[in-house]
């Protein structure tokens, strides 16, 4: 009886010792990893997996949805790719992980995922307080307002006392707050945690009015059996900058990120599609084509950035997922967002996509 | 006794010339080496938590964000008054009080649904049994996040607002929830409510004193005469003292020019508090019926059989005999169905009932500092279980006293 008693103990403290071993060596490999982050820890480690972690949505077509074949697609799930072909030569070696809007952020600081890409819209307090770093905007969308057709409703002034879902942890959320109450109107929000039981509410007229990125109502409104019946308002009611995102303190590969989605902007400006990559690179016709390519101008040398990934990355990236305008052309022009005259269009259209020079 | 011991180790030790013995006589003492095991095991723990603290204050915590403006409306706020305009912490205490009502009220019902079943589960009308039983494997047997969806979804299939039943003008019913007539005050509703809660419980208190006063002095006042009055006393003072103006609220309905319709007036049971609510009581019921049934099978059978002599009628043999002598069974696992009714509650996110967690994810969403927040969440549900446990504590042991 003492003996089995005694023999309980030690097996609780061996167990007990091994915890607290196996806790301080992880506590050492996360100082390590945390002292060597400047240095650029995500892009090693990718670089040794071998493998992006990428977390995206999975239920917003145009976006990121899994097709009926079960593989991922959307613009953002092709910058994903991107960024694979660009660091590891290879745009189908990425794992996409579908996250939540309320877990998004949650996954990204606890090492969950490399690069964030789900519709995220880039703000001060998010940039600040949740541990992570906003790149380049690939899409610049607006918060608007879908309705039924049959309703009387023209602007949100006449949705005075209607019920508006909308989905939890978003700025979707506060800018209702702030286009309704500020103006002394009445409503009521129904805040849901995903989309499905949101779209049900207001199929089943639950609510007066689905709010969210038009880019996404767009999406959502394309999936129904009959889009006529359904109206998005003209009025926008804030901005959403949507864009990929890495942690704090990842420099080289936040740069990585921001490069490789200039670098398809830059592509798309310089006349480079996935169609004619290849001849242009064995034969550029100005240097700044040479630079964005990585290859040498007029028998030169090619330019290396440094950014720790081969020098002709973008040679990878524009042959397997193309450049901005043919993955805007890919997954948003079919569902009705289109491109010219908006601030998705090239800064040389009077948009907003602008790269900054490749030297 | 220790000291003792350990002196004639010493004694031991110091008799032993080379080290070796003397630490073979050590491994071999088997209080010493029980000692060195405690000694160990507690170094070890010391060493892990003051690792996990010192990992939780490397942490941003602390509850500053909570003070700031909340700046998102939420859908159901029940006796307080929420706007964006006010803090976190009163987004807070709306999810609080959202939680308090689901429990509270699904608790009751379930511990009535519980019952019945549980008595029908023992019926000797082999429909009734059978339906009981139905009942509890459908129910028990699937998940209760599946459940609470069924049931939003199930409340959705009500009619559209502007095809609502409206039952005459009396109540209005649609997919936006159901109205009910009821009756309100003009001022001070809601704390007249509140005085006359308390009133009850305090006469309910005051009555079983009576009642065991009374059993030593027969001649002394009825207590339930005492009690009515006391009771009309407390409710007509504060009646009057606070200006209660009784009105019956009957809810209407009407359409602006937009085509928006303004539900107004009644009492207003919404398709997210109401399907949260059938799958608490529903799933927390089937539990409670077999805690029932089990504790009345528990019974000997010679209880039914001697109150079926002494001539009761089968509903006083269950509300004098059987019930009674169950509870004492019956009440510790209750207590462990409502603590889970009340965690379970916070399942709620799914559907959009803004419930304390709920509302918490809405704050960690704006403003960051989870694990604060989480921290404080479990603190609130502790709280909540606690108080369970106490009220059920004092059940139990008032039950268990009577006829002891």
């Amino acid at each position: 009886m003492f003996y089995l008693r005694n023999k309980l103990v030690a097996v609780v403290v061996l167990l007990m010792a091994i915890f607290v071993f196996a806790a301080c060596t992880s506590e050492e490999e996360s100082s390590s990893g945390a002292s060597s982050s400047s240095s650029g820890s995500t892009l090693t480690t990718v670089l040794e997996r071998g493998q992006l972690v990428c977390g995206v949505n999975d239920n917003l077509t145009g976006f990121g949805v899994v097709n009926s074949s079960g593989q991922f697609e959307g613009f953002d799930i092709d910058y994903c790719k991107a960024v694979a072909a660009a660091i590891l030569g290879d745009s189908s070696k990425v794992e996409y992980v579908p996250l939540t809007a309320s877990a998004r952020f949650e996954a990204l600081a606890a090492n969950e995922i490399d690069m964030l890409i789900r519709n995220t819209t880039w703000t001060a307090s998010r940039d600040r307080d949740l541990g992570n770093d906003f790149t380049v905007t690939t899409f610049y969308d607006g918060q608007g307002m879908m309705v039924k057709a049959s309703s009387g409703y023209d602007s949100i002034e006449s949705m005075s006392g209607a019920t508006v879902c909308v989905l939890q942890g978003t700025t979707t959320e506060l800018n209702l707050d702030d286009r309704f109450a500020s103006n002394g109107i009445p409503y009521t929000p129904l805040t849901f945690e995903t989309n499905d039981p949101l779209q049900a509410a207001y199929e089943e007229g639950r609510c007066d009015g689905w709010t969210t990125d038009k880019s996404g109502l767009a999406s959502k409104r394309a999936g129904f059996s009959n889009p006529s019946d359904h109206v998005v308002l003209a009025e926008t009611l804030s901005k959403e900058p949507l864009g990929p995102l890495t942690r704090d303190n990842d420099s080289e590969f936040y740069d990585v990120v921001q490069w490789v989605v200039f670098g398809m902007m830059q592509a798309e400006e310089s006349g480079i599609t996935s169609s004619n990559v290849a001849s242009m690179a064995s034969n550029p016709t100005d240097p700044g084509m040479a630079r964005l390519l990585g290859v040498g101008f007029d028998g030169g040398e090619p330019s290396d950035f440094s950014f720790g990934i081969p020098v002709d990355f973008m040679q990878a990236v524009i042959s397997q997922v193309g450049n901005y305008g043919e993955v805007y052309d890919r997954h948003l022009v079919p569902l009705g967002l289109t491109r010219e005259g908006s601030l998705n269009a090239q800064w040389t259209d009077g948009g907003l996509i602008y790269a900054p020079p490749f030297r | 006794m220790y000291l003792h011991m350990f002196l004639s180790l010493f004694q031991q030790l110091k008799s032993e010339e080379s080290i070796g013995k003397k630490l073979e006589v050590l491994f071999y003492d088997r209080s010493f080496r029980k000692l060195m095991v405690q000694l160990v095991f507690s170094i070890l723990m010391i060493v892990f938590f003051f690792y996990l603290i010192a990992r939780a204050f490397s942490l941003e915590l602390g509850f500053g964000h909570l003070g700031s403006r909340a700046g998102f409306g939420i859908s159901h706020a029940f006796l307080i008054e929420y706007t964006s305009n006010d803090s976190r912490w009163q987004a807070y205490f709306v999810g609080i009080i959202n939680t308090i009502r689901v429990s509270f009220i699904g608790i009751l019902l379930a511990t009535v649904l519980g019952v019945l079943m549980g008595l029908a589960r023992l019926s000797k009308n082999f429909l009734i049994s059978r339906i009981s039983a139905g009942y509890v494997e459908f129910i028990r047997n699937t998940p209760l996040l599946i459940q609470i969806i069924f049931w939003q979804l199930v409340l959705l299939q009500l009619p559209k607002i502007s095809d609502a039943l409206t039952f005459g003008g009396f109540s209005v019913w649609s997919n936006r929830g159901i109205l009910l007539p009821f009756i309100n005050s003009i001022e001070n509703g809601s704390l007249w409510f509140l005085i006359l809660l308390i009133g009850l419980i305090v006469t309910l208190f005051a009555r079983s004193y009576l009642s065991k006063y009374r059993e030593e002095n027969v001649n002394f006042f009825s207590p339930n005469l005492i009690s009515l009055v006391f009771f009309l006393t407390i409710a007509l003072i504060s009646y009057f003292l606070l200006g209660i103006n009784l009105y019956v609220d009957v809810p209407s309905l009407k359409v602006n020019e937009y085509g928006t319709y303004i539900q107004s007036g009644g009492f207003l049971l919404s398709p997210e508090f109401s399907a949260i609510l059938f799958a608490l009581v529903l799933y927390t019921g089937t539990f409670i019926t077999e805690i029932v049934r089990g504790s009345i099978q528990s019974l000997p059978k010679g209880q039914t059989e001697a109150a079926q002599a002494l001539g009761l009628s089968s509903y006083q043999r269950i509300t004098l005999i059987i019930l009674p002598q169950a509870l004492r069974s019956i009440i510790p696992p209750l207590t462990n169905q409502y603590l889970n009714l009340t965690k379970n509650s916070s399942l709620s996110v799914a559907i959009a009932y803004p419930d304390v967690f709920m509302v918490s994810r809405t704050i960690m969403n704006n403003a960051g500092h989870a694990l604060p927040m989480l921290f404080l969440i479990l603190i609130t549900f502790l709280g909540l279980s606690l108080f369970i446990s106490i009220f059920m504590n004092f059940l139990n042991r008032r039950v268990t006293r009577i006829g002891a």
